[in-house]
């Protein structure tokens, strides 16, 4: 194979002379599938904030991690202007009490993630690369998993350094709140790796945004008022697995699972069941989440 | 060494459709056009090379390496432009470009440094920092190539690429297709339903018609055979052809030229006397290549007597 270096030569442009130094090989590394998997789950990540996008692509996004981080951040204020006030929020109740926006996050970036590459038909660039299938599935889940990780930490990070900052003795403070660690980083993970299991698997299933959008949010609707319905009207064995149809009330019961701290306006706490059939049920949907998805990009064709 | 080679490939969908039937064969390295009517296996063949569809029966080796084995590995060295449409709108052609260079395998500086290179080798300047969505289909197809070249691939496997362009783009798109197949080095496989494309970039002709191998031959063999001379006039063709019949050529009236068959020089001097004599009014003479096309309707036209 010959590479021809050609002949270095002006064109007169509206810019001025353009040396077209002609095509040059790439004799550098090529660094195959593991780097083409971690780029995908960065560029992911990236797309659910709409970053690198236009700005209209990014209003939803912003606009709902803002107000995640709104009311803990009033609750924060307030603290600061009257020290030992009781707030409303703690690291156990924030995320079940802000559900509906976790639950719009992933109905409305779950689709932008993967309905784009099906729609427009990237699949088959991506397939034409150096990637497996399940690769492309397992990258996507992961950063949606990690966004949603982020939007929930972000308002128990504003919490927690409020209330290490309105402390008048902020060291002390900072030593106290390291043994809440395992809650403010573990009940965002409780609840971003079911969520994004679940909206991925429902979005993938479809190219057009719009549907994915509308099922999910249907899904959390239906499951939040069958649920409610069912423990309320319900007797006998029907109000004991009300608590389970609803994801969030799922999410909440493995956190007190594994975390402790029950909430009182929470289903779980008045429901008659062991926490740990909660956290089984969660990490089944999860499971079952991440094998539709991997799946369906089994069988897509591209 | 065989840069493609196939042996008894063999693609249905479902029970009735037959995309590949028992197809054999072997190319070596160079600019190959893979020409076919729409659904002839074009597409079908370029994806089972990719890995991207598996294969019924038989098997495919590109560059010495098995398509069913070595899939991730290929695909390493493969540049791929599908035939549809396969950009997201909602980000600029840099930015994309760059993207695939990552997921090729590039290093961050290696695909943001080719990227550049790339899309001003296709011809994309100030435009190349806009959302793709708002390009017009020549430069769509521009951005694909790049997307397929970005990585410098070993080998370029093109579907369609001249695919919803006027006839300007197409021209553009040919000329680049031809530069980076025969200046860069780069084996090509441009699949095309249009002979005429084919003739102009390739060096190897590859025909498949219903899934089966119908020609495999270098295209400088079919030039040569295919010699045919038209001649078009004003009025008096069927005359003009008359004449030409007697003096001892063949010749035949195709609407208002007359196509001499012109196995050597002779038949210049001999239409050149004639048309002086008859006093016609001689519009056009030119080398007609049309028995590239005469290799399908002779195909069809056996297959209508069978």
């Amino acid at each position: 194979m010959t590479r021809r270096e050609a002949a270095v030569a002006p064109r007169e442009s509206a810019t001025g002379a353009i040396y077209d130094l002609g095509y040059r090989g790439y004799d550098g590394p090529r660094l195959g599938r593991r780097a083409a998997v971690g780029t995908l789950f960065w560029a992911s990540l990236r797309a659910a904030f709409g970053l690198g996008r236009s700005g209209r692509s990014k209003v939803v996004p912003w606009g709902l991690t803002a107000i995640m981080i709104v009311p803990a951040a009033v609750a924060g204020a307030i603290q600061a202007v009257a020290p030992g006030g009781l707030s409303p929020f703690n690291y156990d109740n924030y995320l079940w009490d802000l559900q509906p926006i976790l639950a719009l996050f992933v109905a409305a970036q779950a689709p932008e993630l993967v309905s784009s590459d099906q729609r427009n038909r990237v699949l088959s660039l991506y397939f034409s690369h150096a990637l497996a299938r399940s690769d492309y599935a397992l990258a996507k889940f992961g950063a949606m998993a990690a966004a949603l990780f982020i939007v929930a930490l972000a308002p128990l990070l504003v919490l927690l350094s409020a209330s290490i900052l309105a402390s008048p003795d902020v060291p002390g403070a900072a030593g106290d709140q390291l043994g809440n660690l395992p809650q403010i980083v573990g009940a965002p993970l409780v609840y971003a790796l079911p969520l994004a299991a679940l909206g991925m698997a429902i979005a993938s299933f479809t190219p057009r945004r719009a549907y994915a959008t509308g099922a999910i949010i249907a899904v959390f609707l239906v499951t939040a008022a069958v649920g409610g319905i069912l423990s309320e009207a319900g007797r006998g064995r029907l109000s004991l697995v009300a608590p389970l149809i609803n994801p969030f009330v799922l999410l909440d019961g493995t956190r007190d699972w594994l975390l402790g701290n029950s909430i009182p306006d929470s289903p779980v706490s008045h429901a008659d069941l062991d926490l740990w059939v909660f956290g089984t049920l969660t990490a089944a949907l999860t499971l079952i989440g991440i094998v539709a998805v991997l799946w369906r990009y089994r069988r897509i064709s591209a | 060494m065989p840069l493609i080679s196939t042996s008894s490939l063999t693609k249905r969908y479902g029970s009735s459709v037959t995309a590949l039937d028992g197809l054999t064969l072997n190319v070596e390295p160079g600019i190959i056009g893979l020409v076919g009517a729409n659904g002839a296996g074009k597409s079908t063949l370029l994806k089972i090379l990719l890995g991207l569809l598996k294969p019924t029966s038989g098997s495919a080796t590109v560059m010495e390496m098995d398509v069913a084995t070595r899939g991730p590995e290929i695909r390493q060295y493969v540049g791929y432009l599908p035939e549809h449409d396969c950009l997201p709108p909602d980000v600029s052609a840099t930015e994309f470009v760059s993207h695939m260079g990552r997921m090729a395998g590039l290093p961050p500086a290696a695909a943001r440094e080719r990227t550049a290179e790339v899309l001003r080798h296709v011809g994309l300047y100030e435009e190349r920092y806009r959302p793709i969505g708002g390009y017009s289909t020549g430069m769509k197809q521009r951005v694909k190539l790049a997307q397929a070249i970005v990585h410098d691939p070993k080998l370029l496997l093109l579907d369609e690429p001249t695919n919803g362009l006027d006839p300007a783009g197409r021209d553009e798109m040919l000329d680049l297709v031809h530069r980076t197949g025969a200046e860069f080095g780069i084996a090509t496989v441009v699949a095309s339903h249009l002979l005429g494309e084919i003739e102009r970039v390739c060096t190897f002709l590859l025909a498949i018609d219903a899934g089966k191998l119908l020609q495999s031959a270098p295209i400088a063999s079919f030039v040569e055979r295919t010699g045919t001379l038209g001649v078009e006039v004003e009025e008096g063709a069927d005359a003009l052809a008359e004449r030409l019949a007697m003096a001892g050529l063949t010749a035949r009236v195709d609407g208002r030229s007359v196509l001499v068959d012109c196995p050597d020089e002779r038949p210049y001097d001999i239409v050149r006397d004639v048309i002086d004599e008859m006093g016609l009014s001689l519009t056009r003479l030119e080398q007609r290549r049309h028995r590239l096309e005469d290799l399908f309707r002779a195909e069809g036209r056996a297959d209508d007597a069978a």
